[in-house]
């Protein structure tokens, strides 16, 4: 520390490496903090620890062997990474789906929508020091993983969602599993958020932290929970229905600043929680009115489709796209995923800028990134 | 005086809202203990959540997709498996049949009668590489290729995952 003429001290810049190893940066992510003592000055996310070349992968495979890559994108919610995946082939291919595997998929995706939510709102709240609420949502979301387990035969990479329906038809008894869970997730889920939204400490932790305006929100680019935190009710579920959600009642969630201001890392998380109360009531009305029928429909072994699709379904974390080039050869001629973490990862250097050093983990957590999609 | 009151509504507010956040977990704890019943019969929280795991170990279901296993006797060496495989873990080598060996032997009935005409002489299965997809299982036409339900299986180094299912002696995943 130097002394100036002025008399003031003169303060140098300090850089911090976050990560890669860091518990809060969920996945392999480094982040290059400038900081000139607790102030950020600047935020460099540093990603590519986890290129696994989905794409390249994917072009080179045949379309039902791309799925398993498609899968460790986003690893916690693999059902919903594959949904898109096949329903922009099937685009392709002009294929009519089986009403029941309509329903499997809505009903495997919302499940896994909750399992991801659980484990958002859960590890968010270890980063901001509550440890409690993480044992809570996990006990949660293992009975949605032995659901699957149950389904499909995994409990994280499912392979579930093929071109034309469903691997396997869900076996007897499921459906009253899964309206048993919605039945005993949904007095826990209050008492999850009993536990955690109005907890005085965690709101002094992420209210007002890391607000993103919605103009801000849109120039981004962002998309799902955290364009819906920032106040901007849009849903690919509502909005371009896919899949027969139009079939489906429920609300899109967006922040309406309870606590803070709308865009804030609060009302990012409380979207989350909202949600999963919308995805169990989707699940609810799902699970009675699921026909009987085929789980998949008659698609011929080699997939040989031609032309070119964008195909954008919401996930957990946003709307992911695929855009496939298809020269109606076995292979994709290109497959290029559009991911909604990479965009919430962008906007890291210019929210961060000017935090605290210890919010920067309130902002981080809060746009639930995951670095499996951020690299691919 | 605004901000004695100040003062002293953060106190409340602080002893209100962790005094709602203990509450749920001593009603936790009290259920954990059975000391205290749900309401609605749905017994959550009842007991211990976890399981002592190495000591004690969790039904998983039968389809549950673990390590493969290759019943090399019903094997016709069509290749389906190792063509379809994203990551290539399986290594098959096969030749024709010569005259003398068995050359009339077909697949049973409900796996299409259909002529073995192939010797299999190698089949290989890299642990260490399957993803555990199970698109060798579906395309399997007798069904000798399976996922099993054992999940304990690591080893010292990564040559020894790959297993030679002609030469299979140790590790059967089905013990008498």
């Amino acid at each position: 520390m130097i002394v100036t003429d002025e008399g003031h001290f003169q303060t140098d810049e300090l850089t911090i490496n976050m990560g890669p190893q860091h518990p809060s940066t969920h996945g392999v992510l480094r982040v290059e903090l400038l900081s000139d003592g607790e102030i950020v000055k600047g935020a460099y996310p540093d990603i590519g620890y986890l290129h696994r070349c989905f794409e390249k992968h994917s072009e080179n495979r045949e379309y039902v062997q791309a799925i398993p890559f498609a899968d460790r994108m986003d690893y916690v919610a693999a059902m919903n990474m594959e949904l898109g995946m096949c329903l922009a082939i099937e685009k392709l291919l002009d294929h009519e789906i089986p009403e029941r595997a309509q329903y499997i998929r809505v009903i495997v995706a919302e499940l896994n929508r909750i399992a991801s939510h659980l484990l958002a709102v859960g590890t968010y709240c270890i980063d901001i020091g509550a440890f409690t609420p993480f044992l809570y949502a996990f006990r949660d979301r293992e009975q949605i993983l032995r659901i699957f387990e149950e389904i499909c035969g995994a409990r994280l990479l499912y392979n579930y969602i093929r071109p034309g329906g469903v691997s396997r038809d869900l076996s007897r008894g499921m459906v009253e599993k899964i309206r048993e869970f919605c039945k005993y997730f949904r007095p826990l889920l209050e008492e999850f958020s009993q536990l955690v939204s109005g907890n005085i400490i965690f709101v002094k932790r992420t209210a007002n932290i890391g607000v993103v305006p919605l103009d801000k929100a849109i120039s981004y680019g962002f998309s799902g929970p955290n364009l819906r935190g920032s106040g901007y009710s849009w849903d690919l579920r509502k909005d371009m229905p896919y899949c027969g959600y139009e079939k489906f009642d429920f609300n899109v969630c967006v922040g309406e600043g309870e606590n803070g201001v709308i865009g804030d890392s609060w009302n990012r998380y409380y979207v989350r929680v909202k949600e999963m109360l919308e995805s169990i009531k989707i699940l609810e009305q799902a699970v009675e009115q699921i026909p009987d029928g085929l789980h998949t429909a008659k698609v011929p072994k080699a997939l040989k489709p031609s032309g070119e699709v964008y195909y954008a379904t919401e996930c957990p974390r946003g709307a992911l796209g695929y855009y496939i080039v298809a020269d109606g050869t076995k292979k994709a001629h290109r497959i290029k995923a559009k991911s909604p973490c990479f965009i919430s990862t962008s906007s890291i250097d210019e929210m961060c800028s000017g935090m605290m050093l210890a919010d920067v983990v309130a902002y981080l957590g809060s746009i639930d990134i995951v670095l499996g999609e951020v690299d691919r | 005086m605004s901000a004695l009151k100040e003062y002293f509504g953060n106190i409340f507010t602080a002893v209100k809202t962790v005094s709602k956040g203990m509450s749920i977990t001593g009603r936790a704890f009290l259920k954990s203990n059975g000391m205290i019943k749900n309401q609605g019969g749905y017994n959550y929280g009842a007991g211990p959540v976890t399981i002592s795991y190495p000591e004690v170990k969790d039904d998983i279901p039968s389809i549950s997709r673990n390590r493969l296993f290759n019943h090399v006797e019903g094997c016709i060496a069509c290749n389906q498996c190792a063509v379809i495989c994203p990551v290539e873990c399986i290594t098959i080598e096969s030749r024709r049949k010569t005259p003398e060996e068995n050359p009339d032997e077909r697949t049973p009935e409900n796996f299409g009668n259909k002529p073995v005409k192939l010797k299999l002489l190698q089949f290989d299965i890299d642990e260490a590489l399957c993803c555990f997809c199970g698109l060798c299982t579906e395309v399997c036409p007798t069904e000798c290729l399976v996922h099993t339900t054992e999940y304990e299986y690591s080893k010292y180094d990564r040559d020894s995952l790959n297993y030679d299912y002609l030469r299979f002696k140790d590790d059967n995943p089905f013990p008498k």
